[in-house]
């Protein structure tokens, strides 16, 4: 087996998933950081980390998903340690606003990616026979949440998603874990008004919003630690929901 | 390698996984690995990485797919080797 491990992280250019590539990097991983459009603040990110490699996908599209693929087996002779199914979309809009075509974009962004990559990459854990998943949920696939009927749908079909992947997979050593993160600091709750800002903040126990390095942690334990669990969601959340 | 050579090997690769092994004895190309052999959908995956290192082949999802009897397995191993 090689000595260095490589996790590859899906929507690493910026918030989470930056941070979780770069908490996965100080970890001793060499990381993929997949990008859809944005190369320039892929390339920030991969400055932050020692060894690293770029990956550019549409994985709103099967091909996009299949050219990750292609060069984890290319030039990675098909090593995959960790897998982080962090890409993801939220197009919010009030359930009489949404569109087929939004509901389609984020079913194939959120779900359809994480199914398909999970689906071609285990094949090379399989033959390894060890490997983690780690899938990023949210705390919205298990409450409501006003404007996010397609986001949060996508994100409970995640959850269970883990837990099938799980079974099917333990006998391959390989744990399929999910983080099911609250209300974190990022490009998609700044946009949130202050008003709804505040009516969150009241529900969590903590009495502030979580940040990307304290979700990238607990991705972290997923990847190096963590040898009994699997199929699991692990809610990172400030105690919402307690 | 001859078609016997290979189906030979095919067989005895899927042999730890075959549940109806009363059908093993008259294996032939028109044998249904699932429903004439009973191997558990789930244990396709374990064949197909073995044909890989038997044969030193890939097999990709997509000819994975196609491989349903016996037959289907020796001739796309003999396009490959």
């Amino acid at each position: 087996m090689a000595e260095t491990k490589i996790a590859l992280v899906t929507g690493a250019s910026r918030g989470l998933g930056a941070a979780m590539a770069v908490a996965l990097g100080k970890a001793g991983f060499k990381v993929g950081i997949h990008y859809n459009a944005n190369s320039a603040s892929a390339e920030k990110v991969a400055a932050q980390i020692e060894n690293s490699f770029l990956v550019g996908a549409d994985l709103s599209t099967l091909e996009g998903t299949d050219a990750i693929y292609d060069v984890l087996k290319k030039d990675h002779g098909g090593q995959i340690d960790v897998l982080v199914n962090n890409a993801g979309i939220a197009l919010d809009n009030p359930l009489f606003k949404a569109s087929p075509e939004e509901f389609e974009k984020t079913v194939n962004v959120n779900m359809r990616s994480a199914w398909y990559l999970t689906k071609r990459l285990s094949r090379f854990m399989i033959r390894q026979k060890s490997g983690r998943i780690i899938n990023i949920s949210s705390v919205v696939g298990s409450m409501g949440n006003p404007t996010q009927s397609i986001y949060g749908m996508t994100k409970a079909a995640i959850e269970n998603f883990t837990k099938t992947a799980a079974i099917e997979l333990a006998e391959y050593n390989i744990l399929v874990n999910a983080v099911a993160p609250g209300f974190i600091q990022s490009d998609m709750t700044d946009h949130i008004p202050a008003e709804f800002q505040e009516k969150i903040l009241s529900r969590i126990p903590l009495g502030r919003m979580g940040n990307a390095e304290e979700i990238a942690e607990v991705v972290v334990f997923l990847a190096t630690a963590g040898t009994y669990m699997t199929g699991t969601t692990v809610a990172v959340n400030g105690g919402l929901y307690v | 390698m001859t078609e016997n050579e290979i189906k030979d090997k095919v067989v005895e690769i899927l042999k730890p996984y075959v549940r109806n092994t009363d059908n093993l004895g008259s294996v032939s190309n028109s044998t249904h690995i699932i429903t004439d052999l009973e191997v558990n959908s789930s244990r396709l995956v374990d064949v197909i990485l073995a044909f890989e290192d038997e044969f030193d082949i890939e097999v990709s999802d997509e000819e994975a797919d196609k491989v349903q009897t016996i037959g289907d397995a020796v001739a796309m191993i003999k396009a490959k080797i």
